[in-house]
């Protein structure tokens, strides 16, 4: 190399200041990192004689090509080219340097420091950072409203669900039971409605719990609780008398049942517009009749049971699925049956209906109708289908006697209805079918003793009937009475024998006869038929006898008749024993006796087939001159005996009678 | 607290849900707050704070009360079912016995029509 050799001087290092200011602030230089430094450092090497030499040698070969070539044009990236190159060769020495430098050992490259960020670039990472954060509350913030909504949402379902569910739990029992399945944890809690009392039924036959006794309690679209039943799960028992059909009294039941019973179908269209109340209160009337249904099933189950134990009245007489058919006698069946009772009643009467034997349609009120029977008394066929209970009442008596025996055996209280333990069967007394059965019966055999009473005493004016109830169901009582008018009471008060009246017993103004039903056995009790004894003595002593006597449907209207009668008699007898006449009382007759060993009588005549009433009288004289008598006569075949047909009196015309025969006799006598 | 309204525990237990919400609520209003570019308001974040504050109290008391009250349970001592049987049948007998006094009445009414 040629030339000279170039020195250049740093200058020292020391903080020379830049400039000053007017307030005394100092500028300095800014400072330059290692880097730049060295760049600086770099940069100072003068490569100047080489790109002096370099250009020497360029020129030349420019000459050369120049006057070789001076002709062609020259080449626009001509220039480009030689400042690459020059570029390149610079680049390739500074890199040599920098080889040298580091093959040197003696200088590493100690560390480069991040280069000081910009005050603007530290405020952009704040602001990022800060944004980031923002962003992070707004959506935790969005988080938390929702899960606020969907909280409520589900508590407002929830507090639906659960209100509904408390609300039933107030009256039937709610049972709960981890479910642990899969699917939506929410909408399977595992409520269920249990619907078997365990309290009640410890015998066996019936301490089966039926399938319906627990219900699952399920969630419906709207969160709701729902409670689904296979349709027609529901019986209801039903009664009937084979060959009477039921007229269609009970509409307002099927009314009822109806709404009770609420359809699948229209509690699934109707519970958008019911309110909750409405809604709770439909699951009410559905779980009632679940819960009725299950004792009907029990009902029937018992009855099955007690069917099969032959006990006293019980007679089978057919038995299908569901069905029971009983004879009670008198040519009287019934049947009992469970029919499914979901839509109304109505289908029940039809499939009654189906089972039934005769198709007569006979309209079914039995005691109302019987009391118009007055008019109706010469119909005697109708005798036969009038008189049966009425088809509810037998199905609620049912219910009602099978629910206190159940209850008696669980709480051991005191039988009130005289229905007997369903324990007892066989030999002891019927059992609960048993007596069932023969209640009927009598229910039956009661109205046809009814009417006969009533045909008796509405012939006869002054007789009354009274029913007495008995609370039993196999028993009833009727008394008949017979009630002396008060014209009479009042003329014999009027009488100056009235002291006398007063100190003794007061003749009595009313008899009564006493008819009592047991099961199908009549018994007649009844005052005034004359006392042997009485009449042996002859005292005027009252002994009230009593008589006591069984007799069957058939005599019944002649004995009754014939007690009216000797009760008259005796009545009368009193009376004229109060006036002071002697006289004689028999069976039916009472004989007043006249001067010259005459006697005149006066007879009863007792007769149920009479239609205008049941006692006539007549007057019958014995051994009297037929010449002396006053009186027309008949005379019969020529027998010692007059008789004189009276007619059917009441008693003023009877009494007046008597006190007419009583003047005569006395008028005849000493007395 | 506002016991003197709330008569049943499950009044109570559904005004601890309520507040429940409520306080979820301010947490979402709080963050939003915080979230706000022009920054946060100091007192409204303060209020909303206590009264979250508060209403955690509140919470905690009444359920606090609620569960020691708790009775023990006890299912189905007194089942009522048979009487519930025995009330069925009554009903089904006035039923009857109003269906014959109905009867009876349009009876009446028929007879004095015809006279």
């Amino acid at each position: 190399m040629e030339g000279n050799l170039e020195i250049s001087l740093d200058k020292l290092p020391v903080k020379r200041l830049d400039a000053i200011e007017e307030n005394g602030l100092e500028r300095y230089p800014p400072e330059s990192s290692y880097d730049e430094k060295r760049v600086s450092l770099i940069r100072r090497i003068d490569f100047a004689w080489a790109v002096e030499e370099d250009e020497e040698k360029e020129r030349k070969k420019k000459q050369k090509k120049n006057s070789s070539k001076d002709a062609s044009a020259t080449w626009q990236w001509q220039s480009m080219v030689e400042n690459l190159q020059l570029a390149h060769q610079e680049l390739s020495v500074i890199i040599d340097l920098i080889n040298t430098l580091e093959a040197n050992d003696a200088v590493t490259v100690a560390g480069m420091t991040r280069p000081k960020p910009l005050p603007n670039e530290l405020m952009s990472d704040l602001a990022v950072s800060a944004a980031t954060k923002l962003q992070c509350y707004r959506h935790l913030g969005k988080y938390f409203k929702q899960s606020a909504n969907a909280l409520e949402q589900q508590i407002a379902r929830e507090a639906r669900f659960y209100g509904a569910l408390i609300r039933l739990q107030q009256n039937w029992k709610v049972k709960r039971q981890r479910v642990a399945g899969p699917g939506p944890a929410s909408s399977n809690e595992g409520f269920s409605i249990d619907l078997f009392d365990n309290s009640l039924y410890s015998s066996t036959p019936m301490s089966r719990p039926s399938s319906l006794s627990s219900i699952r309690v399920e969630h419906d679209s709207a969160g709701m609780l729902s409670i689904n039943l296979p349709p027609n799960s529901c019986h209801s028992l039903h009664f009937g008398f084979l060959g009477v059909h039921s007229a269609d009294i009970p509409k307002e039941f099927n009314k009822i049942r109806t709404h009770g019973s609420v359809g699948q179908h229209t509690r699934n269209t109707e519970k958008e517009s019911m309110s909750d109340d409405e809604y709770v209160k439909e699951t009410h009337l559905l779980l009632r009749d679940v819960h009725q249904s299950i004792f009907n099933d029990q009902v029937f189950d018992m009855l099955n049971c007690e069917a099969f134990n032959q006990s006293v009245g019980v007679n089978v007489t057919g038995m299908r699925e569901n069905y029971l058919q009983l004879s009670i006698g008198q040519g009287t069946s019934l049947f009992i049956s469970l029919v499914p009772s979901s839509e109304g009643d109505n289908q029940a009467v039809d499939t009654a209906n189906t089972q039934n034997v005769d198709s007569a349609i006979v309209p079914l009120d039995s005691f109302d109708e019987v009391k118009f029977g007055e008019r109706k008394h010469d119909t005697p066929t109708m005798k036969k289908k009038w008189g049966f209970p009425h088809r509810i009442s037998c199905e609620i008596y049912l219910q009602q006697i099978v629910h206190e025996h159940a209850f008696l055996k669980a709480k051991d209280k005191p039988n009130l209805s005289g229905t007997p333990v369903s324990g007892q069967s066989g030999k002891d007394g019927p059992g609960l079918l048993g007596h069932f059965c023969l209640s009927l019966a009598h229910r039956i055999f009661s109205s046809r003793v009814l009417i006969e009473l009533e045909n008796v005493v509405c012939r006869v004016p002054y007789l009354h009937l009274m029913t007495h109830p008995t609370w039993h169901s196999r028993k009833s009582s009727w008394t008949i009475f017979m009630k002396v008018p008060q014209s009479i009471l009042h003329a014999e008060s009027q009488s100056p024998r009235s002291d006398f009246q007063n100190i003794k017993d007061v003749i009595k103004s009313q008899f009564h006869t006493k008819v009592v039903l047991s099961d199908d056995r009549i018994n007649v009790e009844g005052e005034g038929a004359p006392n042997v004894v009485g009449l042996f003595k002859r005292s005027s002593e009252d002994i009230c006898s009593v008589n006591k006597y069984d007799c069957d449907l058939a005599d019944l209207p002649v004995i009754l008749l014939q007690q009216v009668a000797s009760q008259v008699i005796r009545w009368l007898h009193e009376e004229a024993l109060m006036v002071g006449i002697k006289t004689n009382r028999y069976f039916l007759s009472l004989a007043f006796d006249l001067e010259q060993g005459e006697s005149v009588s006066l007879v009863a005549h007792v007769d149920p087939e009479d239609i205008q009433g049941g006692i006539s009288w007549w007057l019958v004289m014995e051994d009297g001159f037929a010449e002396d008598w006053k009186l027309q006569m008949e005379i019969y075949d020529g027998t010692p005996e007059y008789r004189k047909f009276l007619g059917h009196l009441n008693l003023d015309v009877l009494y007046s009678t008597m006190m007419d025969l009583v003047t005569l006799s006395d008028g005849g006598g000493n007395h | 607290m506002d016991s003197p309204t709330q008569n049943t525990s499950l009044q109570r237990l559904q005004n601890v849900e309520k507040r429940i919400i409520r306080v979820l609520e301010l947490a979402g209003g709080v963050m939003d707050e915080l979230a706000n570019p022009t920054g946060p308001r100091k007192e409204f974040i303060n209020n909303h704070c206590r009264e979250f504050m508060k209403m955690i109290k509140d919470i905690q008391v009444t359920l606090r009360d609620e569960i020691k009250s708790a009775c023990e349970y006890r299912p189905f001592e007194k089942c009522d079912y048979s009487s519930r049987i025995s009330n069925e049948i009554c009903c089904k007998k006035l039923e009857y016995v109003l269906s014959q006094l109905d009867a009876m009445k349009q009876t009446i009414d028929e007879y004095q029509a015809t006279i």
